[in-house]
C-alpha cells in the first residue's frame, strides 16, 4: 500500500466487523423498526401504516412487567455484585496457582445448557422435592409452603445464572491492582477498611461497571427464568415479548416493546455511565 | 512474571466470553424471528414436483381473501362445497421420490431403548422411503409463525407432513396453506378411519386432513393433595387449590373450558359470553390462585406435586399414572370437556408428497397404528386398535408378563373415551382472524401479571 494511504489500514481491519454488523445487527433493527409501524394480520398482510400510536399503547399496557423487569435485574445485579466481589477478590490476590482452576469452576456451569441449569433448579426446589420436601417432613416448613413460583425463585435464578458475567470481569480489573498499592496505603496509615474503600475499589470499578452491564442488560430481557421458575406474578418484559411473537403472532406489538426495551436499557446505562463515570472504564 | 502469569486467564476469560456469548444467541435465535430457521433450499417451482392439479388448487385457494370469514359464518356451517371437490378429477398418481419430512409434536411416537423410531423403521423397511422426523412442533401458534412466511412466499416449508391440531388445520385451510388430500392414494384411511372422528367440524368431509392421534382436554388432579374428587372446571377456581392450580397457556383451550364451566358451547360463544369466561379466569388469577400457564411442562409440576389440580390432556395422564405417579387422575369436566384430534396434512410446495400419502396411509393399518398406541396411549383413529391392545394384553398375561398386561389393560380401558365419555366433549370454535386476536388480547391479560 502506498505511504499516503497508510492511515487507511486501521480502517480496513474495521470491514469484517462493520459487514457483520451491518447483516446481523443493523438490518435486523430495521426490520423490526418497520414491522413495528406496521398495521394488519398474518392473514390480510401486513402494511406500513407509520403507526408511532403501537409505542404509548404498549408501554401503557405492558408498563408494569416493564417495571418489574427493571426492579428484578437492579436487584439481580446487586445481588451478583455482592456476592461476586469477594469471589473475584480471593481468586485475585490468594488464588496463587489455583487461578486457572478456580476461573474454570467459575465458568464451569456454561459448560451445561443454560435452560438445563435453570430447570434443575425447578427440579430441586419443587414443593415436596429434596430441599423443601425434607424440610417439611421435619416441620421446619409450613407444608404449603413453596419456594418455585415466587419472585424469590426468579431473582434467585437470574443471580444464579448471571453470577460469571459479574465475577469475571472483576476478576480481571482486580488482578491488575498491584498489592504494594494496598501496602503503601497501610504504610500511610490506612486501615484495611480505608485501604480497600480509597485505594482497592476505585481501581476496580472498570471491573464493577463492566460487570454491571453485563449482568443488567441481559437480566432485564431475560425471560427463562420467569418462565421456568416463576408465575403469572412474576411476568417479565421478556415473556411478555415472546407470548405476543410465538403464541399471539401479534408482530407490531412485540417488535415495538422490543425497542422500548431497548430504549429504556440505554437511558438507564447512560445514567449510570454518568453515575460512576464510564471514564474510570477506559481509564483503568 | 506476574503479568505473565496473569495473562492467560485473561486470555481464556475473553475467548469464553465470546463463546458464551455466541452460545446465548444460538439459544435466544432459536425461539425467535418466525421463518428464520426454515430451510431455505433453492428449489425449483413448487409446480415441477406437485402434481398439476393439486398445485393449481393450492393457488386458487390462497386467491381467496382469507378476511371473507371475518364476522362471517363459521367454515363449520358451510359444507356445500364438499363433494365436489372430494370426488374432483382424479389426479395422476405422483412419483415416490424416497424421502418424506414430518414435523410432529414431542414425545408423539414410540421410541425404541436405543433412541430408533421402530414402527418408523418398519415403514421405511417396507417402502424404501426414508422418513426425516422432526419433533419441530412445540405449539401450534408458534409453529404457525415458522412456516407461515415460506407459505405466504409460495416457497417449501421443508415439510412434507405436519401434525396440528383441529383449530389449527382450519386455521391453515383458511389461508390456503393445505393441499387437498386425493383419497384414491389413501386406501386405508377409507377402509380402517373410526366413523366418529371423520367428516370433523375443522375439514368438513377430510378434504384436506386425516387425523393422527385424539384425546380429551379435562382435568387431572391428586386426591392426596386435594383431599376430596375433582368433577367441575369451577374446582380449579376452588380458593383451597389457591398457588397449587394449573391452567394451559394456550388460549383456545383454556378458554373454551372456562366457556363450558359458564354453560356456554365454545362453538356458539359470543364476545359477551368470551369477555364473562376471562373476568372469571383473571379474578381467580389476580388473586393467585393459579400457580402459572403450563404448556408441556404442566406433567412434571403434576407428577411431582408442584400442583394439586390441572388442566390436562388425556393421553398424558394415563402415561403418568403408569411412569410417574400413579395417584393422579383424569377427569371430564362435568360441565364437558374438549375433544381435540390432532391431524396429519400436507403442507403446499411439499417436495415428496408421494411419499407423505405411503406415510400418512401407513399410520391407518393396524401394524402401524396397534404399537403407536400400546406405546404413547393416545386415542387411535383407526378402527381396531382398542381390540387389538386388549388381545396383546391377554397374551402378554397369558406369557406370564403381569406387568405388561397391565399396562396394555389401562391403555385399552383408558385411552379410548366410551360413547358416554364422547357425549360429554365439545369441539372448538372456528375463529376469525379478528376474533382470535380479541380472544388473544383478553386472554393475555390473565396470563401477564
Amino acid at each position: 500500500m502506498p505511504r499516503h494511504l497508510r492511515w487507511l489500514t486501521p480502517y480496513l481491519f474495521l470491514i469484517p466487523g462493520l459487514l457483520w454488523l451491518t447483516i446481523f445487527f443493523v438490518i435486523p433493527m430495521i426490520v423490526m423498526a418497520s414491522i413495528s409501524l406496521q398495521e394488519g394480520s398474518l392473514g390480510t398482510g401486513y402494511t406500513l401504516t407509520w403507526n408511532f400510536g403501537v409505542y404509548p399503547e404498549v408501554i401503557n399496557t405492558y408498563l408494569p412487567q416493564f417495571a418489574r423487569s427493571l426492579v428484578y435485574a437492579i436487584i439481580v445485579t446487586v445481588a451478583t455484585l455482592v456476592l461476586g466481589y469477594p469471589i473475584a477478590w480471593t481468586i485475585a490476590n490468594r488464588g496463587g496457582r489455583f487461578k486457572n482452576i478456580l476461573l474454570l469452576l467459575v465458568i464451569m456451569p456454561f459448560f451445561t445448557s443454560f435452560i438445563i441449569r435453570t430447570l434443575a433448579w425447578k427440579q430441586i426446589l419443587a414443593d415436596n422435592g429434596f430441599v423443601l420436601g425434607t424440610l417439611k417432613d421435619f416441620g421446619i416448613l409450613d407444608p404449603g409452603a413453596h419456594v418455585l413460583a415466587s419472585p424469590l425463585a426468579v431473582i434467585s435464578g437470574l443471580t444464579y445464572n448471571f453470577l460469571p458475567f459479574m465475577i469475571l470481569p472483576l476478576y480481571v480489573a482486580i488482578e491488575k491492582i498491584d498489592p504494594k498499592l494496598t501496602e503503601a496505603a497501610m504504610d500511610l496509615y490506612a486501615s484495611r477498611t480505608q485501604a480497600f474503600r480509597r485505594v482497592v475499589l476505585p481501581l476496580s470499578m472498570p471491573g464493577v461497571f463492566a460487570g454491571s452491564l453485563l449482568v443488567f442488560i441481559p437480566a432485564v430481557g431475560d425471560f427463562v427464568n420467569a418462565d421456568i421458575l416463576g408465575s403469572r406474578d412474576t411476568t417479565m418484559i421478556g415473556n411478555v415479548i415472546q407470548r405476543l411473537f410465538l403464541q399471539t403472532n401479534a408482530y407490531p406489538e412485540a417488535s415495538a416493546l422490543g425497542f422500548v426495551l431497548m430504549a429504556a436499557v440505554l437511558v438507564l446505562v447512560a445514567i449510570y455511565a454518568k453515575v460512576v463515570g464510564a471514564n474510570e472504564l477506559t481509564a483503568g | 512474571m506476574r503479568s505473565q502469569i496473569s495473562h492467560r486467564p485473561k486470555a481464556l476469560i475473553a475467548s469464553l466470553l465470546v463463546t458464551v456469548s455466541l452460545v446465548g444467541c444460538g439459544i435466544s435465535g432459536q425461539s425467535q424471528a418466525p421463518g428464520a430457521s426454515t430451510p431455505s433450499v433453492a428449489t425449483p417451482p413448487p409446480a415441477a414436483q406437485t402434481p398439476g392439479s393439486q398445485a393449481s388448487t393450492g393457488v386458487a385457494q390462497s386467491q381467496n381473501p382469507p378476511s371473507s370469514g371475518g364476522g362471517g359464518p363459521l367454515n363449520t356451517a358451510n359444507p356445500s362445497s364438499i363433494p365436489s371437490i372430494a370426488t374432483g378429477p382424479a389426479t395422476p398418481e405422483p412419483t415416490v421420490a424416497g424421502s418424506v419430512s414430518w414435523a410432529n409434536w414431542p414425545v408423539y411416537i414410540d421410541i425404541a431403548d436405543d433412541g430408533s423410531y421402530p414402527t418408523i423403521d418398519k415403514f421405511t423397511s417396507e417402502t424404501g422411503i426414508q422418513v426425516q422426523y422432526h419433533e419441530d412442533i412445540n405449539d401450534n401458534s408458534e409453529f404457525f409463525g415458522k412456516i407461515q412466511p415460506d407459505l405466504q412466499a409460495g416457497r417449501p416449508t421443508g415439510y412434507d407432513m405436519i401434525t396440528p391440531s383441529d383449530w389449527m388445520v382450519a386455521k391453515l385451510i383458511r389461508f390456503g396453506y393445505l393441499q387437498p388430500l386425493d383419497k384414491s392414494l389413501l386406501p386405508n384411511w377409507t377402509a380402517n378411519a373410526q366413523d366418529v372422528l371423520k367428516n370433523p367440524w375443522y375439514d368438513p368431509g377430510n378434504i384436506y386432513s386425516v387425523p393422527w392421534q385424539a384425546g380429551i382436554v379435562g382435568i387431572a388432579y391428586n386426591p392426596k393433595l386435594t383431599g376430596r374428587d375433582i368433577t367441575s372446571f369451577d374446582d380449579l377456581l376452588d380458593p383451597a387449590f389457591a398457588g397449587r392450580s394449573g391452567l394451559f397457556s394456550e388460549m383456545i383451550d383454556t378458554m373454551s373450558l372456562t366457556l363450558l364451566s359458564d354453560g356456554v358451547h365454545p362453538e356458539d360463544a359470543t364476545m359477551d359470553d368470551v369477555v364473562a369466561a376471562q373476568q372469571k379466569l383473571l379474578a381467580a388469577a389476580q388473586s393467585g390462585q393459579f400457580r402459572a400457564f403450563y404448556g408441556n411442562d404442566y406433567y412434571d409440576a403434576l407428577a411431582n406435586g408442584d400442583l394439586a389440580v390441572s388442566m390436562a390432556w388425556s393421553g398424558d395422564i394415563s402415561q403418568m399414572q403408569l411412569y410417574d405417579n400413579p395417584d393422579v387422575k383424569f377427569v371430564i369436566p362435568s360441565t364437558g370437556g374438549m375433544l381435540f384430534v390432532d391431524n396429519m396434512v400436507i403442507p403446499n410446495y411439499s417436495q415428496h408428497p408421494a411419499d407423505a400419502y405411503k406415510l400418512m396411509d401407513y399410520w391407518y393399518t393396524l401394524e402401524a397404528a396397534v404399537p403407536l398406541t400400546e406405546y404413547i396411549g393416545y386415542f387411535s383413529p383407526v378402527k381396531g386398535v382398542q381390540e387389538a391392545v386388549t388381545a396383546d394384553a391377554q397374551t402378554a398375561a397369558a406369557d406370564g408378563k403381569p406387568i405388561k398386561a397391565a399396562h396394555l389393560t389401562q391403555i385399552a380401558n383408558d385411552s379410548f373415551p366410551t360413547p358416554e365419555e364422547l357425549q360429554n366433549v365439545y369441539n372448538y370454535k372456528n375463529l376469525s382472524e379478528d376474533e382470535e386476536r380479541q380472544w388473544n388480547d383478553l386472554f393475555n391479560q390473565v396470563v401477564n401479571g
